[in-house]
């Protein structure tokens, strides 16, 4: 079995093979076979992520990892070194270049940390010793945990034997270093396999829906660039590597998401998601500026310099970071993953992002994009365990979106829609996992995006069947009684509706009581009486209710009904579709059937996450008095009964209202709320497009037009003013040039009387 | 002041009045050959000049370098006169007004003011004829020639 | 007592007006005046020159010198090319008088034989071949003749305010020109009998290469005329032969 160094960069690596290969070779050579390339490295690199994950998870279990959790650098290229780039009168470093230090920001009024421990010159020693290769490839850096470090002291230890003319009143000269590292931990390999699983079932499925498109081989080189570009975004260990690839997944939504161009709402939906996403990014980037001033790296893991999320700072006992700083920098990584994972204010692109092809949204929405911003909250949670206003605002974030999404959800007729508003509510209850801080909340988010991974991709791809077979109608109003044709389809939706309800024994009952379980962790035990997470908790308990009539609502409009009721655009498609398109759907469908099954049982998911080194700092602040595990367990069963009856119900009421001929009872029932202007709300998305095309497009187009007049006018002007002064100047001087010699000669007497005046005079 | 100081002041005032009339005549006259001599009239003034510093200096340089000048003029008027010689078989006349194709472009050309015609009583100088074309002798002159 | 700058300004306005008035304008008006101008400016000018230590040479070279001048200024002024010409012949004789009153007798027979001799006539018989019926409305009118005759003489001025302050202003010891060497001394160089055999060596002795260059210049230039000519007459020819096929 190969090495983690040898998998790691092979999981990336074939899918930009694969995309290069199709650029050059499709268009010409490959042409309808374009899918080869992609499918096979797509294939191959979910078979290295899965051995990745299994070699992870076997080393992970080592005891040395239990309490620091378990983490491998894989460095592959050097990008910049520059040695002694910058002076920096925030940090120390210690003489032997590996530590750097926070002193400027340290609170020392902060007495424990003031102690200065006997083990700290120890330490020194050793690391002395230890090259900088050996920490970067992370050796047993375990054994630091039980020696904890006091920083304080050791500074004060590096000051001293700093040798005397280099210091300079707590200056130093630093080195600027960035690296393309790679990492295996739990986090990074559970992502790894999630994305190349469903992005091998979605490039397979796209053989048959993508099947005669004229951008066949752009289509795939697209796909493939995407999984390299979220493949790339999971494994860096690097903030900057991270960012680059934040912005790549971004160019790959937008190219796929305008992959139909010559259609105008393709593109403008590309345009907006690629905008929207700019918003984010650009908080994400200020975010990594403000990490590179109070850390002075980038750098996820200890290098040459102590980590942002190294396992030696996460070992230190002093908060990662502290104050406002902190909190900044929260809430800006938070702006970036609103902005990637769709969660309010910047979910509107991607209800729009529904313009692209059906494998695209199963992509976005399952594997690639949405879930970069769940990720990133997760790897950099020991940031936020220190701030707990901003893990407040990330549960808020969350909680509120997840209203959103259903409320707009609910009344929405374009099928691919519903799900997209259906992802969004999806993540938003991934956020407000996230936002609980604990581990169990970290475990449970990133537990509910496996699951969720699977039964959207699912819904989207038996969505994409019956956009499919009707021919391209996706509106539920004008269809209906599918079952009868699309038996597959029907009953591999109905799984994945199951799932995503959260209905028992399916995937997403057991992630996302999980998630729920979380949540009430914060405020049911001891004298934790928080009403943010509480308010939180009961408004999505409520939101399950939602979630299984906006779910059950298309499905049972789709595919039951007395009559079969098929629009005359499907033509000669109305049948079930092919075996490239239904053979990744039933596997999905058995994934969203028996995968939350599986792992809740086993309990290895939560487990093995809670061996990532983010995941397992988290155990340094745990609830107090910490719950007992049978009093945990018992809160578990109750909210899985009460989750489940709240299912129940929503389903039986969804299936009152609109299964068989009872329709019309829906509509009696929608008359008051339209009276009332609720239905009006929620069918128009909350009107977050025309507030935002009256508070932020129309002023923004009404100052590039003052913009675009100001540069034509003075900034052109000017340019041209300085454009026509030669031809002025030129203009006065060419009558000199009569052509006449007699002239010429006058003018040389005229030059030689005035030097010979100067000389005179 | 010297006689021999008082001598070459005197030179050099002639050689530079007769340098600045050459230049006048250069300036002013739009007949080609007349600028010529104008030209010639210049070099003389120059020479004037350095023959009278030989004579100060006690030195031959100054005339070695009268010596080329008039080497120089006489290739000097050898060009110009097969140049003028071409000119004036293409434009028929002697103005150098007719050449100023070196003005810049959308410049205007230069143009005659208009004068008075001439009313000359005076006999019109002999001229040859080209070569190769018998001459036209004017039949008045004729008259009285048989009894030469 | 008289400023001789005031003096040497005054004559170079006169001679200015003198010679604009007469330069061909295209009318015969203000000749004469200008020609009195001219001879006023020129007398006040000469009347400005020091004194050359006897009289026989200062009527020697008064005359030299009026007869160069007065020729120069007919060569500008006159009207009909060949009369420019053969004053510029006179021009020329003048030259060489001063030249030979200089002691350069050998550039003064060079001047009469290559000037007038040679490049004068060849200039007549350009003049012959090229000259139209009556007088040419070009020769009858100057171009800018107030302007060039200004600048012209402003420039003379100009000139002779230098030299002459050369040798008058009161100056530094140092910058004084050096005194001329005694005549004895200058009876032994470049006024001695043998002054022709002087001039000889030292012009094939010390100048023999720029002799030599002189000699090819000569000849390129003879070639380069012929070219010149021979393409001219080429043209014309052809010119000729197509106006033929054209009737």
């Amino acid at each position: 079995m190969p090495e983690i160094s040898q998998l790691l960069p092979l999981i990336p690596a074939l899918p930009l093979a694969a995309a290069m290969l199709t650029a050059v070779l499709g268009p010409r050579l490959l042409r309808k076979q374009s899918h080869w390339p992609t499918v096979l490295a797509l294939a191959l690199s979910c078979t290295a992520s899965l051995m990745l994950l299994c070699k992870v998870h076997r080393e992970a279990g080592q005891e040395e990892y239990e309490r620091s959790g378990y983490e491998k650098i894989v460095t592959l290229y050097t990008w910049a070194n520059v040695d002694e780039a910058y002076e920096s009168d925030l940090r120390l470093r210690s003489p032997e270049g590996t530590v750097v230090i926070s002193q400027g920001r340290k609170p020392l009024e902060n007495g424990r940390l003031r102690q200065q421990s006997p083990e700290g010159a120890t330490v020194n020693s050793r690391r002395d010793d230890s090259n900088k290769d050996s920490l970067a490839t992370a050796a047993p850096l375990g054994l630091y945990n039980s020696e904890v470090i006091p920083f304080q002291g050791f500074t004060s230890l590096a000051n001293d034997c700093r040798p005397e003319g280099t210091k300079k009143q707590g200056a130093t000269i630093k080195n600027f270093r960035i690296e393309i590292a790679l990492r295996a931990d739990p986090l990074t390999a559970v992502m790894l396999a999630v994305i190349t699983f469903v992005s091998t079932l979605v490039a397979i499925y796209s053989i048959g829906y993508m099947h005669g498109d004229p951008g066949y081989w752009r289509f795939f080189s697209y796909i493939s660039l995407f999984v390299f570009s979220m493949t790339m975004l999971v494994s860096a260990s690097n903030f900057l590597l991270l960012y680059v690839f934040w912005e790549a997944v971004g160019l790959c939504s937008y190219l796929l998401i305008g992959f139909w161009c010559e259609k105008p709402a393709a593109a403008a939906a590309g345009m907006k998601a690629f905008l929207v996403n700019r918003i984010g990014d650009f908080g994400f980037a200020l975010g990594i500026f403000l990490i590179w001033t109070t850390f002075g790296t980038l750098d996820f893991h200890d290098s040459t310099a102590m980590g942002v999320l190294g396992k030696m700072r996460l070992a230190s006992p002093e908060p990662i970071v502290n104050g406002a700083v902190g909190t900044a920098i929260c809430l800006l990584l938070l702006l970036g993953a609103c902005g990637k994972s769709a969660q309010f204010p910047l979910h509107v692109w991607l209800p729009d992002a529904m313009e692209g092809p059906t494998p695209v949204s199963a992509l976005i929405h399952a594997a690639t994009m949405v879930t970069a911003g769940v990720y990133m909250l997760a790897r950099c949670m020991p940031l936020f365990a220190a701030s707990p206003f901003a893990l407040h605002a990330v549960a808020v974030v969350g909680g509120l979106t997840a209203l959103i999404g259903a409320v707009v959800a609910i009344t929405q007729t374009d099928l691919k829609r519903i799900l997209a508003y259906s992802t969004i509510s999806h993540l938003g209850y991934m956020f407000l996992a996230m936002g609980a801080g604990t581990v169990l909340g970290v475990t449970a988010g990133m537990f509910h995006l496996v699951t969720h991974a699977f039964f959207k991709a699912l819904l989207f791809l038996a969505a994409g069947s019956v956009m499919h077979a009707m021919g391209g109608v996706i509106d539920i109003r004008r269809f209906g009684g599918l079952r009868r044709i699309m038996p597959v389809t029907h009953w591999t939706f109905l799984i994945g509706g199951l799932a995503m309800v959260g209905m028992i024994p399916f995937a997403g009952f057991y992630s996302k009581d999980a998630i729920l379980l979380a949540v009430a962790e914060k405020f049911s035990f001891g004298n934790h009486v928080d009403l943010v997470y509480q308010t939180l908790y009961w408004t999505t308990f409520g939101g399950i209710f939602l979630i299984a009539v906006y779910t059950f609502r298309p499905f049972l409009l789709t595919f039951y009904g007395k009559d079969t009721v098929i629009p005359p655009e499907a033509g000669h498609h109305a049948h079930e579709s092919p075996l490239s398109m239904t053979g990744p759907l039933v596997i999905l469908a058995l994934g969203a059937a028996f995968l939350g099954l599986y792992l809740e049982k086993t309990g290895g998911l939560a487990e093995f996450l809670a061996g990532t080194p983010s995941v397992a700092y988290l155990n340094r602040y745990p609830l107090a008095p910490e719950p007992s595990h049978e009093t945990l367990e018992s809160l578990h069963s109750s909210i899985g009964r009460q989750s489940t009856v709240m299912v129940a119900a929503g389903i039986l009421f969804t299936i009152f209202l609109y299964a068989g001929s009872r329709r019309r009872l829906a509509d009696r029932l929608a008359g008051p709320m339209k009276r009332l202007g609720l239905y009006q709300l929620s069918f128009g998305k909350l009107f977050f497009d025309p507030l935002y095309r009256l508070f932020v497009v129309r002023p923004l187009e009404l100052f590039a037009q003052a913009c675009a007049w100001f540069d034509n006018r003075f900034i052109d002007g000017s340019v041209n003013l300085v454009g026509i002064l030669p031809k002025l100047l030129g203009a006065a001087l060419r009558p000199l040039q009569g052509g006449l010699i007699q002239f010429y000669a006058l003018a040389m007497i005229l030059g030689v009387l005035i030097f010979l005046g100067v000389l005179l005079l | 002041m010297s006689p021999e100081i008082a001598l070459l002041n005197n030179y050099l005032i002639v050689g530079a009045i007769l340098f600045g009339l050459g230049l006048i005549g250069f300036m002013s006259r739009r007949n080609m050959i007349v600028m010529f001599l104008a030209a010639e009239m210049m070099l003389q003034g120059v020479s004037l000049s350095l023959v009278a510093w030989s004579r100060f200096r006690n030195d031959f340089g100054g005339q070695m370098l009268v010596i080329f000048i008039i080497a120089v003029a006489a290739c000097e008027a050898a060009i110009a006169l097969g140049l003028v010689t071409t000119l004036f078989q293409r434009s028929g006349r002697l103005d150098i007004a007719d050449w100023h194709a070196l003005r810049e472009a959308n410049q205007p050309a230069f143009v005659d003011e208009p004068i008075s015609e001439e009313t000359s009583t005076e006999e019109p100088l002999p001229t040859l004829a080209r070569a190769g074309v018998a001459p036209q002798v004017p039949p008045v002159k004729t008259d009285y020639r048989p009894n030469v | 007592m008289h400023d001789p700058h005031i003096i040497l300004i005054l004559t170079t306005l006169l001679g200015a007006v003198g010679l604009w008035l007469m330069l061909p304008r295209g009318t015969h008006r203000g000749r004469s005046v200008g020609i009195i101008l001219t001879a006023v400016a020129l007398g006040a000018g000469a009347s400005q020159l020091p004194y050359l230590g006897d009289w026989l040479t200062e009527s020697i070279f008064g005359v030299l010198a009026a007869v160069t001048v007065v020729s120069a200024a007919a060569t500008i002024a006159f009207r009909n090319p060949v009369y420019c010409a053969i004053w510029f012949g006179l021009t020329l004789l003048g030259t060489a008088g001063l030249f030979l009153f200089a002691g350069a007798q050998f550039l003064a027979v060079a001047t009469i034989v290559v000037y007038a001799g040679a490049i004068l006539v060849t200039f007549l018989f350009v003049l012959m071949l090229a000259q139209p019926e009556g007088k040419a409305a070009y020769d009858r009118v100057s171009w800018e003749a107030l302007l060039s005759a200004v600048l012209g003489m402003v420039f003379v001025g100009v000139l002779s305010m230098a030299i002459v302050g050369v040798f008058t202003a009161p100056r530094e010891a140092k910058e004084r020109p050096v005194a001329p060497p005694a005549a004895k001394e200058l009876a032994e160089n470049v006024l001695v009998p043998q002054h022709v055999a002087a001039l000889g060596t030292e012009l094939f002795g010390k100048h023999l290469i720029a002799v030599e260059v002189a000699g090819a210049l000569l000849l390129a230039a003879l070639v380069g005329a012929a070219v010149i000519v021979a393409q001219g007459k080429m043209e014309e020819k052809n010119e000729r032969n197509a106006q033929q096929k054209r009737d």
